[in-house]
């Protein structure tokens, strides 16, 4: 059980079949209908992030396939934010799907993870792989957005929407793994850790166990400490810096962020509406900015450059002045 | 703030006028004519010629010289003919017979409005020239244009040509006199190669390679020599920065041997310094951040007709939110994304392989890795070692890249840890 104990919790209280997936019944139920027949169709997972796209992939092949649906060959993952070209597709896929299918199964499953990062150019690709293979390999597809996933895949795939997790839902499952590991946590404690988390386990669990890694009895300051160090206070220190007009300073400190940190564009700009509310503008000038974050939020998902876009909230946030 | 050199050391008399002898004396006998209140036959003269030679320097420098006032017009100021007629034509007419006030009226770009939106602006030109009682200055680079033929019969043709090398350095000389500088005649030389005869992108350039510095030596010649596309660059800039149309600051790429990429970025970086006004400011960022999302439309439909679009969108909205100036000759600088991505590359690499080796462990992009493992990662290695320790083992990465996680404590501590002996800042980000 040594090794066990070296797991990132992340991976040791990743659900392992279909039954462990918490709070996707529907989704859960139909799949479980698919395994009873075995007709299973390409997929399309359709979700926020953290509530169980991946691991409900894996869980399906291994529920399907048997612990060892991996080594065997039977399933492949790759994460297409990673490989997100149309040479992917062609090479990696390709092989993958065309290989005649072991163990009397009679066909393999591709798990393309954040297909949504897939170029357009590599989704039409990706298109015709799926009809030239079908009948050899099946294709589960996760993705953050549907909207970005192009319409002849979607049309070609059983689309699952997963469900944002519920406060209880997040609760009940840090308590599990608190009691698991042998912690003690005060509701008020997990509840924070919630509220940071948005819903998102994969967050909820990171920060339980950095929590867990300088006390064993987790309360509320505990989980503050850690949050203090992850998100450093950075997004207010940019929109302040802003505002009082040090526009350079503010920019050098977004691509830090971005380009240093790696955080994503996405999460910076979530901050950043969080913040937005308590700044200390009039309440016209809030509604100018939230405005013109939405379009910079939807510029980006639209393919734009996120820095650039940023900074024209920025300079727009300079303009304002603080009551 | 320095000034700006191109403007302390504009002539302000004629004789101080560089090159062009007798265009410079045409001039001078054409304003004489009026000045003795017979005006001439052509009521109007065209000064044509490549940039900075001196044409609308002859123009300031001869009003300035002998009393008028300077009534400006460019191809920005005005569309179509009502404008044209309601800013040079009440000028033109407003006689200036009490010999109070004397104007010259400057019309500069005149190639720049024979364009299709500036409708009848020509046309209505051509009356006005017929009708003025004022002198009438026009400035053109390329007077051949068919568009400006109805015009040109009606001008003082005067050609400006590109300067000698050797009026160059001359002037360049006098400049560092005055500003007590220490420069070779190599660097001069260079200067004024570089320029081709024109003369105040030589005064600018070497007020930007002078940087404030009283002694310039030839080494400068060798970041000359090797930046090649940085002077390209600069150029470019300057145009865009001072275009008085969108036109203007879209041709200032033509013939740039520098990609759009590296341009843009030139302009993002450059912005903040070059547009003091916060209101200008936002709108020079929307711009640029519109044209962003016209060049991300080309590459991901591969639409390569929209660049049509990025290019002036970003250029001309730069140079028409600039509204205001900054008081003084701000320097262009190397844009700071490119200065910052090469300070930080050892870090980023590191953090990168942290990141490729989470992502391979937990289904993970390694950008997922990056921004939602890492920090909670370098979290646990810097406050319990022991358990950093055996992540690390697991996600098996090397003693460095555990050492660089852990360090972010340190580096965080810092301040607060001043006091103390600081026994292991060195192994901090190795």
């Amino acid at each position: 059980m040594e090794e066990i104990s070296r797991l990132p919790w992340v991976e040791k209280y990743r659900p392992k079949s279909l039954d462990e997936i918490i709070n996707q019944e529907e989704v859960v139920s139909s799949l479980k209908n698919i395994l009873r027949t075995k007709a299973v169709p390409h997929m399309l997972f359709a979700g926020p992030p953290g509530v169980g796209k991946t691991a409900t992939a894996h869980a399906f092949a291994r529920d399907l396939f048997g612990d060892r649906y991996i080594e065997d060959g039977h399933f492949l993952e790759i994460n297409a934010s990673d490989e997100r070209g149309i040479q992917t597709i062609r090479e990696k896929v390709k092989m993958f799907a065309r290989q005649i299918p072991m163990g009397g199964y009679g066909f393999k499953i591709l798990f393309l993870d954040e297909s949504d990062q897939l170029t357009d150019d590599a989704q039409h690709a990706f298109r015709r792989v799926m009809e030239q293979f079908s009948s050899t390999c099946r294709f589960i597809l996760a993705a953050n957005y549907s909207n970005r996933i192009i319409e002849p895949i979607q049309s070609r795939c059983a689309v699952f929407r997963f469900r944002p997790l519920s406060k209880a839902d997040v609760i009940k499952y840090l308590k599990k793994i608190v009691e698991n590991e042998g912690l003690e946590a005060d509701d008020q404690a997990l509840e924070v850790i919630y509220d940071f988390s948005e819903g998102d386990m994969r967050k909820a669990i990171n920060i339980l166990q950095a929590s867990a890694s300088i006390a064993k009895k987790i309360d509320e300051k505990v989980v503050y400490q850690v949050m203090g160090y992850v998100s450093r206070g950075e997004v207010r220190k940019i929109l302040e810096l802003a505002l009082s007009g040090k526009f350079a300073d503010a920019r050098d400190e977004v691509r830090r962020i971005l380009y240093v940190q790696g955080i994503m564009p996405s999460d910076l700009i979530s901050a950043i509406y969080r913040e937005l509310f308590y700044l200390d503008l009039s309440e016209e000038d809030k509604l100018d900015l939230l405005d013109l974050l939405g379009e910079v939020d939807y510029r980006i998902s639209e393919g734009a450059t996120p820095e650039v876009q940023l900074m024209a909230f920025l300079a727009r946030l300079a303009t304002k002045r603080k009551r | 703030m320095a000034e700006i050199w191109v403007e302390k050391y504009r002539p302000k008399r004629v004789a101080e006028v560089v090159g062009n002898k007798q265009s410079v004396q045409a001039f001078v006998e054409w304003m004489r004519k009026w000045e003795l209140g017979k005006p001439p036959e052509k009521k109007a003269v065209l000064l044509y010629g490549p940039a900075g030679v001196g044409k609308t320097s002859l123009v300031l420098a001869y009003a300035r010289e002998h009393g008028y006032d300077v009534v400006e017009v460019n191809a920005s100021d005005w569309r179509d003919e009502s404008r044209m007629k309601s800013i040079v034509g009440e000028s033109s007419l407003q006689a200036t017979l009490d010999g109070t006030t004397k104007k010259i009226i400057l019309i500069d770009e005149v190639d720049g409005i024979a364009g299709r939106e500036d409708a009848g602006g020509i046309a209505a030109l051509r009356k006005i020239i017929d009708e003025t009682r004022t002198p009438l200055a026009l400035i053109a680079n390329n007077p051949w244009d068919p568009k400006l033929a109805s015009i040109r019969d009606r001008c003082l043709m005067l050609e400006f040509r590109r300067l000698r090398k050797s009026e160059v350095i001359a002037r360049l000389r006098e400049i560092a006199k005055s500003e007590g500088i220490q420069v070779s005649d190599k660097v001069l030389q260079a200067l004024a190669e570089r320029s081709e005869g024109d003369l105040r992108s030589a005064i600018n350039d070497f007020q930007a390679i002078t940087g404030g510095r009283k002694v310039v030596d030839e080494k400068v010649l060798e970041v000359l020599g090797t930046r090649n596309r940085v002077k390209q660059i600069f150029d470019a800039l300057r145009m865009v920065f001072n275009a008085k149309s969108i036109r203007a600051a879209r041709a200032a790429l033509e013939g740039l041997e520098v990609d759009l990429d590296m341009v843009y970025v030139w302009l993002l970086d450059n912005a903040p310094q070059q547009i003091p006004d916060p209101e200008d400011f936002a709108d020079a960022m929307e711009a640029l951040a519109r044209a962003d999302v016209f060049l991300a439309r080309v590459n991901k439909k591969q639409q390569w007709r929209l660049i049509r679009y990025a290019v002036p969108i970003m250029t001309g909205g730069v140079a028409v939110s600039r509204r205001h100036k900054p008081s003084g000759f701000v320097k262009f600088a190397f844009p700071s994304r490119i200065r910052l991505m090469q300070q930080t590359s050892r870090e980023r690499e590191v953090r990168k392989s942290i990141a490729a080796k989470i992502a391979g462990k937990l289904h993970l992009s390694t950008a997922k890795a990056m921004a939602h493992m890492l920090p909670y990662i370098s979290f646990i290695a810097s406050n319990n070692p022991e358990e950093g320790k055996k992540l690390a083992e697991y996600f098996e990465l090397t003693a460095s890249e555990l050492a660089y996680l852990s360090g972010g404590k340190v580096e965080k501590e810092k301040a607060k840890a001043a006091a103390k002996p600081a026994r292991r800042t060195r192994r901090r980000r190795r």
